[in-house]
């Protein structure tokens, strides 16, 4: 049985040490993906938080999903990174109607964690060598919408292209994304 | 260009979560009733499901596990202690709509989850107790912590090459440190799990042998700074034992 099956299997029996040995090994991942988003670290870690109270109140569905256990957490905390980013842009839409003046976000640099010592940093350098193959348009688009959830309408006055050309760079990008990620398994070796 | 064309072009924006809201209800909506779509969707998610991992990891602040888990475990106890009061009332709006074929369908559902969930749970334990019954060798090493009289207790099962580990009679680790079980190999001590005391009651967990290739000769406990995730021992070390 593999560790990260193992893992998931104290963790739908409740087994709260499990819980301790996901949080230790997933965290900086987590942390990751919302920092890069949110660019604030107080609401990064409130995102992190809320993504283990799912994922420990709804670990069976983790196990039925058959994706594994690390991109099941990846994917809710990407999306909840997502729906706070879009609930700050309406906020900050609404107060700049009021006040004519839109609010900055806390820009926070994200730690650099020991790398050698990092379960799963081995994914990451594949995960990265598959980006870095990208074209540069490509990549600057997946980066923005991907990795720092702006919408198509902002990637496209970012980067000063039309609006169809975004989409299309997007498509052409996870097309080939696709085929370069589609055999990674394991995360913990 | 036929209706379904627009939801074959946006399959791969919803898979990413890069619709806006509205476009988002529109394909839910039609994924319930689209097989095709449903199945292609899902096969994107997988083929993608590591993209997330491109992000640099961070480094989490020294307390931050600690109160994740603090947190996700007294959400969940406090939920378990209220939790009649939501299953009263849910038990109330299901007899009231017991006449409805789709209350039925969700319940049988909901029934066969928890069936599941349970059936798992158990396989789970037995998947212990397999460990503690079948363990070649049994160690064990007495802990003392300021007044605390505790011990270390290790079932290691030879044919699977894993351990169940008992920590006992320690108090819950104090704010500015945590325990910390380690391998002790020949070629240096491994980090293994963080132990987290639950209370009066013992500690215990599951391991596999170390991820990095190494000799294993035996295992200790230590308490560690709460900033102190990597590297060497830089604790007091409560208890060892050799295999």
């Amino acid at each position: 049985m593999s560790r990260e099956a193992s893992l998931l299997r104290r963790l739908v029996a409740r087994d709260e040490q499990a819980l301790v040995e996901l949080v230790d090994l997933a965290t900086p991942w987590m942390l990751g993906v919302a920092q890069s988003m949110l660019r604030d670290r107080d609401e990064a870690e409130e995102v992190v938080m809320d993504a283990f109270r799912t994922a420990w109140q709804n670990v069976a569905d983790a196990q039925q999903d058959g994706r594994g256990l690390m991109p099941y957490l990846l994917r809710v905390v990407r999306h909840r990174a997502i729906d706070r980013l879009r609930a700050r842009r309406r906020r900050q839409m609404k107060l700049a109607r009021i006040a004519g003046e839109t609010s900055g976000c806390d820009v926070v640099r994200a730690v650099e964690p020991d790398e050698a010592g990092q379960p799963g940093w081995h994914v990451h350098q594949m995960v990265h060598a598959a980006l870095a193959r990208l074209p540069a348009e490509q990549a600057a688009a997946v980066r923005l919408a991907y990795f720092e959830g702006l919408t198509h309408s902002e990637v496209a006055q970012t980067l000063d292209i039309p609006l169809g050309t975004v989409k299309t760079r997007l498509r052409l990008a996870f097309v080939r994304l696709r085929g370069e990620l589609s055999g990674l398994k394991d995360w913990v070796l | 260009m036929t209706a379904h064309d627009w939801f074959d072009e946006h399959r791969m924006e919803y898979a990413m979560h890069l619709l806006d809201d509205k476009d988002t209800a529109t394909f839910e909506a039609h994924l319930a009733g689209c097989p095709a779509c449903r199945e292609e969707v899902a096969h994107i998610e997988r083929d993608l499901a590591w993209l997330p991992m491109g992000t640099q990891p961070a480094a989490p602040r020294p307390d931050f596990r600690r109160r994740i888990v603090d947190d996700v475990l007294g959400t969940s106890r406090a939920r378990r202690r209220t939790g009649w009061i939501p299953t009263a009332l849910a038990a109330g709006l299901l007899l009231a709509a017991a006449a409805g074929w789709w209350s039925g369908a969700r319940r049988a559902g909901r029934a066969a989850s928890e069936l599941a969930s349970a059936r798992a749970r158990v396989a789970a334990l037995e998947d212990t107790l397999s460990i503690i019954r079948g363990a070649g060798r049994v160690l064990q090493a007495s802990v003392q912590l300021g007044g605390a009289q505790g011990g270390l207790l290790i079932f290691a099962d030879e044919r699977t090459h894993r351990w169940n580990v008992v920590v006992h009679g320690l108090p819950p680790a104090p704010p500015t440190g945590r325990y910390q079980f380690w391998f002790i190999c020949a070629e240096g001590m491994v980090r293994g799990a963080e132990v987290r005391m639950p209370g009066t009651k013992p500690a215990n967990f599951t391991t596999d042998m170390p991820t990095v290739p190494c000799t294993v000769q035996g295992a200790a406990l230590s308490v560690e700074p709460m900033d102190a995730t990597t590297g060497p021992p830089k604790g007091d070390m409560l208890a060892h034992l050799m295999l």
